[in-house]
């Protein structure tokens, strides 16, 4: 359904008023350019998208002070067009429009809009501005060594982020709009030759599938493009930082940038992908991949730890040392419920207090800590509510959970150790290893865009194992990871990099001379 | 080179199933290791030999050894892509092939059912006392329903994340009874004292058919073989392996436990349980209980799989139809043993000695020398 846009200047200015709802932010103006005293020309833009600079001065203060034409009038509408784009209007990318759809679009896309009168098509005018956030330090994904830099709610800004780190032509932008209503752009970044072209085909397959008025966060676009819903695992990554989503670009995978949200999704992904921070590569690698194993151990202590307790307490006393059961008992015999009803009490209380820690206003929330602190820690263990044990239990188990650096595999987390914990009441370790043994087999069947999500595990590949549990230093990782990349480039970098001090007489000789 | 393997080995990008199911080498040898550990170490092998128990073990090994290669290996490399149902139908005719895949059904449930009812017991005695054995077994059945709806490639995946594991904690308590001071070799001391013969009377055919002549399961399971090595090295290679393993357990446990391991219904765990890390850690015996589970839980799944698969082909029906029927039968059939010892007795009394050698070595035999003559028969008309 395209309509033509409207010869006379008023007509078209009046259309794009009304279709806009007579808007308070549309600014519509006409004016006689210098020069000539018989065309008029008319200038739309919606206030808060463009730059009021670019407008100003390089599209109305041009137009004024357009230089005269000369002997070349009178010209037609498409000379003076022509001449309008070729020799007036100084801004970087200009499109040419030949309806009134486009030209709406146009104008809710940031452009300005340029008509004259008697034509029958405009000019549009990349004049792009309006209010944003600069570039922050990441909220979510904090580090030590690296990179202070954040994405923000630009689109624009996020891909130049990306861009100033990969100076490759190879790296490409493809861009979607998605949303009916909010016309969202998606952006989908790769590297050609490294990513996987059977994977990239994929994901803009399901992009391009997505029928819906509105993507407002790419939590959006990751329910619509993940493989399996009725899952507690992600399969795709959302990363704040732009060191992190480029090192994934760069080992195959594929990130989708979404507008209006800092968060840029990673795909495919695997289970240890959510356990690497991109500290990791910038650290020693002996204390990076001890720091792995420390997430990995936290990510089955928020799991298990409270089960654990449960089941043993409960279920198998005679594994613990006689003076802690001694001890054990001792705390227990005063609380009155029995250990699962306890955990579950003080876990959800925990959850409550997260929840509150979230949603407060800044201000008060100093005081959740004391209430939290002195209310479940101490006053509950001397009310004789809770034994002091469980406290330390739940507690360890809620800073555990936020060591693991992921924020969607620490919720997945949360949520199983409640399914654990009562298979760990009704069963003991037996309920315990039979979840486990269910999240196994479930997690063996997962797959992130066809790839298998425990892959370096299982199937198993010895090579991609350098960077799963530990990571290897950096010169060994001579390939990317196998199956995520394309097959035909997997060499990252040339082998034997080892560094190593020059030949000792060599290095000595400058000195003895 | 390894590239492409790798990717013939996932060629499906779009879902689990989409009937291009492979697996891989180390998937093979995964599943072949942690089938044959599976409940071993539950029981003292060959526990009619006394202190020789390692010996008949060894022979049954061997014997094992030559029943693989020599008979079911062959079946499997005559017709490399058909599953035993296919090759008993088109070797024996259609009445007599369905019958005795039907047979095979019955069996790969049986066997899948002591397993359960196996592991149930195991709990009820040492971790659980007070639940209820319908409950545990009911979680046993339900986890390897999951595990056969996932399908083929997801369960030989799942054996590949369990083995390091396993293996691992098995090593680690076999080290550690040998360095505590509980092992004592010369209780293997005086060998062969009756000769040779209880020996081998323990060993033939009580443990060829638990748990060495169990690999027929894998003639449902070979077809599905894509690995880079050849098929036959890779399960011999493994086979021998999970053999050197069940004997050192063998012998770590009557060096242990002494004339005590004979008469204990479960000679490893009692192993164990005298076993202490420094104070810290005073029973192992629920670790150990635990490590079982995996074990165990693999074999039960390879035989619901397998008895699954058989079905399936036999009635020409998709596979996970036959999920419930058969995991019903599974479960109910667990109900049928009066108690574990009842259970434990029927087997290595009847079972071991009268039935299974049936399907485990008699019907290969016959099947392999049919379907040699059949063979041979098409090239002399050639």
């Amino acid at each position: 359904m395209t309509t033509a846009i409207p010869k006379q200047l008023k007509v078209a200015l009046n259309w794009i008023n009304s279709e806009l709802g007579n808007s308070p932010d549309t600014v519509t103006r006409m004016f006689t350019p210098s020069g000539t005293d018989s065309v008029s020309v008319g200038v739309v833009y919606i206030e808060g998208l463009v730059s009021m600079d670019t407008v100003n001065g390089r599209i109305i203060h041009t137009l004024m002070d357009a230089p005269d034409l000369g002997d070349q009038k009178p010209l037609n509408c498409d000379g003076y067009f022509r001449f309008l784009k070729e020799k007036v209007v100084s801004v970087g990318r200009i499109a040419e429009l030949s309806t009134s759809e486009e030209m709406l679009t146009a104008l809710l896309d940031g452009y300005t809009v340029l008509l004259i009168d008697g034509c029958t098509s405009a000019l549009a005018a990349q004049t792009p501005g309006g209010a944003k956030r600069s570039v922050e330090e990441p909220s979510s994904q904090t580090v030590i060594r690296g990179p202070k830099e954040g994405f923000t709610e630009d689109l624009g800004t996020n891909i130049s982020l990306i861009r100033r780190k990969i100076k490759s032509s190879k790296l490409r932008f493809v861009q979607f709009k998605i949303g009916q209503v909010t016309q969202t752009d998606v952006v989908v970044s790769y590297i050609e030759d490294i990513a996987n072209a059977k994977i990239v085909d994929e994901i803009q397959k399901r992009l391009e599938s997505i029928d819906t008025d509105s993507i407002l966060e790419s939590g959006y676009i990751e329910e619509f493009i993940q493989d399996r819903t009725f899952t507690p695992f992600p399969t795709l990554l959302n990363m704040e930082r732009p060191d992190s989503i480029v090192g994934g670009i760069l080992e195959g995978q594929i990130a989708i940038l979404v507008d209006g949200t800092p968060f840029v999704l990673l795909a495919p992904v695997t289970f240890n992908r959510f356990f690497q921070s991109s500290e990791d590569y910038y650290q020693r690698f002996d204390i990076a991949s001890f720091l792995r194993i420390i997430r990995y151990g936290s990510f089955f202590v928020s799991m298990l730890l409270p089960s654990l307790y449960i089941a043993i307490s409960t279920f198998h006393q005679e594994m613990l040392p006689t003076t802690l059961l001694i001890s054990l008992a001792a705390q227990r015999e005063g609380t009155p419920f029995p250990a699962l009803v306890e955990a579950f009490i003080m876990e959800l209380t925990f959850e409550v207090l997260r929840e509150a820690g979230v949603r407060m206003p800044r201000a008060i929330g100093s005081a959740i800590s004391i209430v939290g602190a002195l209310v479940i820690g101490q006053a509950a263990v001397q009310a004789g509510l809770v034994s002091a044990a469980m406290v330390i239990v739940v507690s360890f188990t809620a800073i555990s959970n936020f060591v693991i650096p992921s924020l969607s595999m620490a919720t997945a987390s949360r949520l199983i150790r409640f399914g654990m914990m009562i298979l760990g009441g009704t069963f003991g370790l037996f309920g315990i290893m039979s979840g486990l043994m269910f999240l196994l087999i479930h997690m063996a069947g997962l797959r992130s865009f066809g790839i298998p999500f425990l892959l370096p595990i299982s199937p198993v590949s010895v090579k991609n194992l350098k960077d799963v549990f530990i990571r290897v230093p950096k010169w060994a990782m001579t390939t990317r990871p196998r199956l995520i990349s394309d097959p035909q480039s997997s060499r990252r970098q040339a082998p034997g990099q080892k560094p190593a001090p020059p030949d000792a007489d060599h290095a000595t000789g400058g000195e003895s001379e | 080179m390894a590239k492409v393997t790798v990717r013939s080995v996932h060629p499906s990008w779009k879902g689990a199933n989409n009937g291009m199911e492979r697996t891989s080498t180390f998937q093979l040898t995964a599943l072949i290791i942690l089938f044959q550990i599976g409940s071993t170490s539950l029981f003292l092998l060959a526990s009619d030999a006394d202190r020789d128990a390692w010996m008949a073990t060894l022979i049954a090994m061997i014997a094992g050894l030559a029943l693989l290669a020599f008979v079911t290996l062959p079946i499997q490399h005559m017709e490399p892509r058909k599953n035993l149902v296919e090759i008993l139908k088109s070797y024996l005719g259609r009445y007599v092939g369905t019958a005795l895949a039907f047979t095979y059904i019955l069996y790969f449930c049986y066997k899948s059912v002591r397993n359960v009812r196996e592991y149930g017991d195991l709990m009820i005695i040492y971790m659980l006392p007070n639940t209820p054995l319908f409950a545990i077994m009911l979680i046993l059945v339900l986890l390897s329903g999951y595990a056969v709806y996932q399908g083929v490639e997801v369960f030989f995946r799942l054996t590949e994340i369990l083995l390091p594991i396993i293996l691992l904690i098995y090593i680690t308590l076999i080290i550690m009874l040998t360095s505590s001071e509980l092992m004592d070799l010369s209780r293997l001391q005086p060998m062969l004292e009756k000769g040779i013969k209880p020996v081998v009377k323990a060993a033939i055919p009580g443990v060829i058919s638990f748990p060495f002549g169990e690999m027929v399961v894998f003639l449902m399971l070979w077809s599905f073989y894509n690995g880079e090595r050849p098929m036959s090295k890779v399960s011999i290679l493994s086979y021998a392996f999970s053999g050197l393993f069940i004997l050192i357990t063998n012998i770590s446990i009557i060096s242990s436990l002494g004339p005590l391991s004979t008469v204990s219904t479960m000679p490893f765990m009692l192993g164990t349980s005298y076993l202490q890390i420094t104070e810290l850690i005073e029973r192992m015996d629920p670790f150990v209980a635990l490590l079982l589970f995996a074990g165990v839980f693999v074999k039960q799944t390879t035989y619901f799989l397998a008895a699954v698969l058989t079905a399936s082909t036999l009635f020409k029906v998709k596979r996970r139809v036959m999920i419930l029927p058969i995991g019903a039968v599974i479960y109910i059939g667990s109900f049928l043993f009066q108690s574990h010892m009842a259970q434990v007795w029927i087997g290595f009394k009847y079972n071991l000695k009268y039935h299974f050698p049936i399907f485990q070595i008699a019907i290969p035999i016959l099947l392999l020398l049919i379907m040699h003559m059949k063979k041979h028969r098409m090239r002399e008309r050639l």
